[in-house]
């Protein structure tokens, strides 16, 4: 933690960059801290309670923190994808940013979670993570960490709906997407959702009804995750944030299941692997081509 | 005194009359969704569904008056000629039991602005046809702060009866002509009954909302005032997403949208769903221009509207401490901090404002 | 009927004003609500195409004209592109009047000054003529009003019919770059254009009404010239849903611009945060 607060005084003292977006702790648990003065870094923190995936704020249409100046962000490896897929679509130049990465040995589900990380609390996408820092990283501070063994097959609940009938899968969609309000929170916090205007917000084509009854539902929660598809960094966010609790994980991870498949695709924090909807290859499957 | 005493056996009896009946009932119910697990308001079958424990539903009950997508009326178009189908106003008897305190409060709240000069016949239709039994809480959570805007674990405000839980019995609290006529119809199910007053939970969790946050809503609603410009906004804002789940599930949250859906071949319908103050595109207008040009000006209209705008207008606070704005936020947004926050300003800016 | 159902327009008359701009002569379908209907100059409504959607406009046409109302509108958005597809004939939806209104009662006797720009002239129009049409009610009338180009200028028969008489007086611009050769009034901004035709603000009333920009300058210079706040008006086009005070969208501050507004004077502005 030293090492951490240290750093961000040291950048910020040097006026290498105008704040740092880190983590502290609140009333509750831990959320985002946006640090412009040395002396605030003393309250940088870095534990399993750092949930959110803080690249989400570099997207450009953040332009209140944009107007912060030049930043220094706090990145577990995993959400150093993130910074790569902006990288990747073209959304961030490297040389704008400094980025700290953090040893980390997983993170809980939610930011407010009391116990320790274990089998029980570790979050779904640190299942299988062997806890390395991100080779994209200016600094990385903290020490090597073990991640706690997951708590079971982290796609054990893929693979039920996987099993299901095409009937049953669909009952299954409506009852849970019937929970949207269209409050677009998944959105809002997906670090790759950074379009100035959403395919759900144009309305010349109204391409998607923006009533929250299932065919509107289904028309944006199906669309939002086919354009994260080769692009979802599968930080779950978006499944966190939803106030419906609608597991929007699953999509996005039979989607990412989908593009390992068939291009080969999985999400790295290697800004120069190409995007696979960027990339065409010879051997690119087209039997969908009529 | 004599008090009415209701059983968890009659409850279940007077839901099971009134489901024959052929009314809908809403009441809190268990939910697990792929490993989560939460309590929410959803029409219940059978009395056993129905979880009176005291857990906070995540989601308010205002989607049983204010539906997330309302058809407003029907049409049919045909070589320029339009026909219009009036959508019903009335609806079918409806029964909430378990509203919490701050869900039940809300409705009262909101009333005044569906009610301003003109009146929402959905809004009210919705009402009428309700009858809200509210259970007063045994339990609190960090995010409620239902006392600091002048309500309680035990507050009757917008429910028809309240229900104290006095062991594996509730006291009936009749509150209003409709709640007496409920009585009326199950009087045989509540007898009098000389038990000490069941207020002795509640005030232990009262005490426990009380140490959460502590504020002085006519000083805070005058420092808001007086601080439209002030560099607080810009601060708490920066982390806040700019989503709209904190309207979404905020019982007092009432801003809609109204949007036309072609429904087939030159019909129709339009719509009002459920909107919030905390995306860009609430404000924009046509020509590109936005009059809350981020952020920290959107985020500062939500705080406004709760605790400046609506007090001054409708002598209310929109805003019943239910925390569930808190608890949604994926980025930590903490209203209990802001307005201590707030409320720590405004007693520094003393008698200078 | 519910609150939120329109009643049934017909589309009498399209008058094609620029490029982009149009006028729509509407008559309510229902000959009971046509009698009854009544409004004040200021006031709006929700206009529909069904199948697009509402937009808010103020009515064009002078509450002195009965049988019909007008809108003009620009096509930008969904609605207004909608509306632009509609022929003569065609069924649209109107909600309204709501709003509060210019007080006309109070200007009796006084003189009245109307700046507008672009488009701003629509709701300016509306008390242009109301005023005309009780014309011996008022003292000086004055118009000003300016575009960016000479084929921006809308309701240019009524620009040139105000032009002829005598008892209005017409003063127009038209934005550096904009004018045609044959383009006889000024070349310059309406702040420009307000200086040259100096209106007395002795017991006079002014009606502002045009882009952002207009009514920033404005409403300053008529102080400067020595006009009353409170007697300065202007209205605000915040974007709205429901026009009732319901939904939520239109604060500016403590204020509902539906239900407080549209009409405001330079004093009232004053106190509200700059979110318009």
């Amino acid at each position: 933690m030293e090492e951490l607060r240290e750093l961000a005084k040291k950048l910020l003292q040097e006026k290498q960059v105008n704040a740092v977006v880190g983590y502290e702790c609140d009333r509750r648990g831990v959320r985002p801290a946006f640090v412009d003065d040395p002396a605030g870094c003393d309250r940088l923190v870095f534990d399993h309670r750092c949930v959110q995936n803080l690249p989400a704020y570099l997207s450009p249409r953040r332009t209140n923190v944009a107007g912060l100046g030049r930043l220094a962000v706090v990145v577990k490896q995993c959400d150093a994808r993130a910074v790569a897929g902006l990288i990747r679509e073209s959304q961030l130049k490297r040389e704008n940013l400094v980025l700290i990465g953090v040893r980390c040995g997983g993170v809980a589900a939610n930011p407010n979670e009391s116990r320790e990380l274990g089998a029980e609390t570790l979050a779904l996408r640190c299942y299988g993570c062997s806890g390395t820092e991100t080779a994209m990283a200016d600094y990385v501070v903290g020490e090597p960490k073990t991640v706690p063994a997951a708590g079971g097959d982290r796609d054990a609940r893929l693979a039920e709906i996987e099993k299901m009938s095409p009937e049953e899968r669909l009952a299954l969609w409506k009852e849970w997407l019937s929970r949207c309000t269209r409050c677009h929170a998944c959105r809002q916090v997906c670090p790759m959702c950074f379009c100035e205007r959403c395919v759900a917000e144009k309305t010349q084509p109204n391409w998607i009804e923006s009533s929250p009854h299932i065919q509107g539902n289904f028309s944006w929660n199906v669309t939002r995750a086919l354009h994260l598809a080769g692009r979802c960094v599968d930080c779950g966010e978006c499944e966190r944030a939803c106030p419906a609790q609608i597991p929007l994980g699953l999509l996005n991870r039979k989607l990412a299941k989908i593009m390992s498949a068939r291009y080969g695709f999985a999400v790295t924090d290697d800004p120069s692997t190409p995007a696979p909807i960027g990339s065409y290859r010879l051997d690119d499957g087209q039997e969908f081509i009529l | 005194m004599m008090r009415r005493m209701l059983s968890r056996t009659d409850l279940d009896a007077l839901v099971r009359d009134l489901l024959g009946a052929g009314t809908r009932v809403i009441a809190p119910v268990r939910r697990k969704v792929q490993g989560r697990e939460f309590v929410e308001y959803a029409p219940v079958q059978n009395p056993e569904e129905i979880a009176l424990d005291g857990s906070q539903p995540v989601r308010p009950l205002k989607q049983v008056v204010f539906p997330p997508t309302e058809t407003l009326f029907n049409y049919k178009q045909d070589k320029g000629l339009v026909q219009i189908q009036e959508a019903p106003t009335t609806f079918s008897d409806t029964l909430v039991i378990g509203a919490r305190p701050c869900d039940a409060a809300a409705l009262e709240i909101v009333d005044r602005v569906m009610d301003w000069d003109y009146h929402d016949e959905f809004w009210f239709g919705h009402r009428q046809a309700t009858t809200v039994v509210a259970v007063a809480c045994t339990d609190s959570d960090e995010s409620c702060f239902c006392t600091a805007v002048g309500l309680s674990p035990e507050s009757t405000r917008g429910a028809d009866w309240l229900l104290i839980p006095a062991g594996s019995s509730f006291e009936v609290r009749v509150v209003t002509p409709k709640g007496e006529a409920l009585l009326e119809s199950n009087k045989s199910r509540c007898p009098e009954s000389d038990v000490p007053e069941a207020g002795k939970a509640s005030s232990a969790v009262e005490e426990k909302v009380r140490a959460n946050l502590a504020m002085n809503p006519a000083k805070l609603q005058e420092w808001l005032g007086a601080h439209f410009e002030h560099p607080l906004w810009q601060k708490i804002a920066l982390r806040c997403h700019g989503c709209g789940a904190c309207a979404f599930v905020c019982p007092t949250c009432h801003c809609f949208d109204i949007v036309d859906e072609l429904e087939g071949v030159g019909r129709g319908a339009r719509r009002r769903n459920w909107d919030a103050c905390q995306p860009a595109l609430f404000t924009l207008h046509g020509s590109g221009h936005n009059p809350r040009k981020d952020q920290s000006a959107r985020f500062r209209q939500r705080v406004m509207h709760k605790f400046s705008i609506y007090p001054s207008r409708f002598g209310e606070i929109l805003c019943t401490g239910c925390g569930r704005c808190i608890r949604v936020c994926a980025a930590g947004m903490d209203l209990i901090a802001i307005l201590a926050e707030i409320g720590q300003n405004a007693e520094e800016a003393g008698s200078t404002l | 009927m519910n609150l939120y159902q329109p009643n049934l327009v017909r589309i009498d008359e399209i008058i094609e004003e620029t490029a982009d701009t149009r006028t729509l002569k509407l008559s309510f379908q229902d000959p009971e609500i046509a009698e009854g209907f009544d409004f004040k100059a200021g006031q709006f409504g929700e206009y529909s195409v069904f199948g697009a959607g509402e937009c808010t406009f103020c009515i064009a046409s002078s509450p002195t004209r009965k049988g019909y109302i007008e809108a003009s509108f620009k096509s930008v958005g969904k609605v207004t592109q909608a509306m632009r597809r509609l022929n003569v004939g065609d069924t649209m939806g109107f909600r309204g009047p709501y709003g509060n209104h210019f007080p006309i009662d109070e200007m009796k006797g006084k003189n009245v000054v109307f700046i507008a720009g672009g488009i701003g002239l629509a709701p300016v129009r509306c008390v242009i003529w109301n005023t005309l049409d009780l014309r011996d009610q008022f003292k000086d009338l004055t118009i000003i009003y300016g575009a960016r180009s000479v084929s921006d200028l809308v309701y240019k028969r009524e620009l040139q019919e105000w032009g002829n008489r005598s008892d209005v007086k017409l003063y127009q611009c038209v934005d550096p770059g904009g004018e045609t050769p044959d383009w006889t009034g000024d070349v310059c901004f309406v702040p420009a254009l307000v200086e040259k035709a100096a209106p007395a603000p002795q017991d006079s009333y002014a009606v502002v009404c045009g882009p952002p920009i207009v009514i920033s300058l404005t409403l300053p210079l008529l102080e400067k010239m020595g006009f009353a706040p409170e007697r300065i008006y202007t209205t605000l086009e915040n974007r709205m849903k429901c026009g009732l005070g319901k939904c939520g969208r239109c604060n500016v501050g403590p204020v509902y611009v539906c239900k407080d507004g549209p009409v405001f004077t330079s004093a009232q502005l004053k106190t509200l945060p700059p979110e318009y």
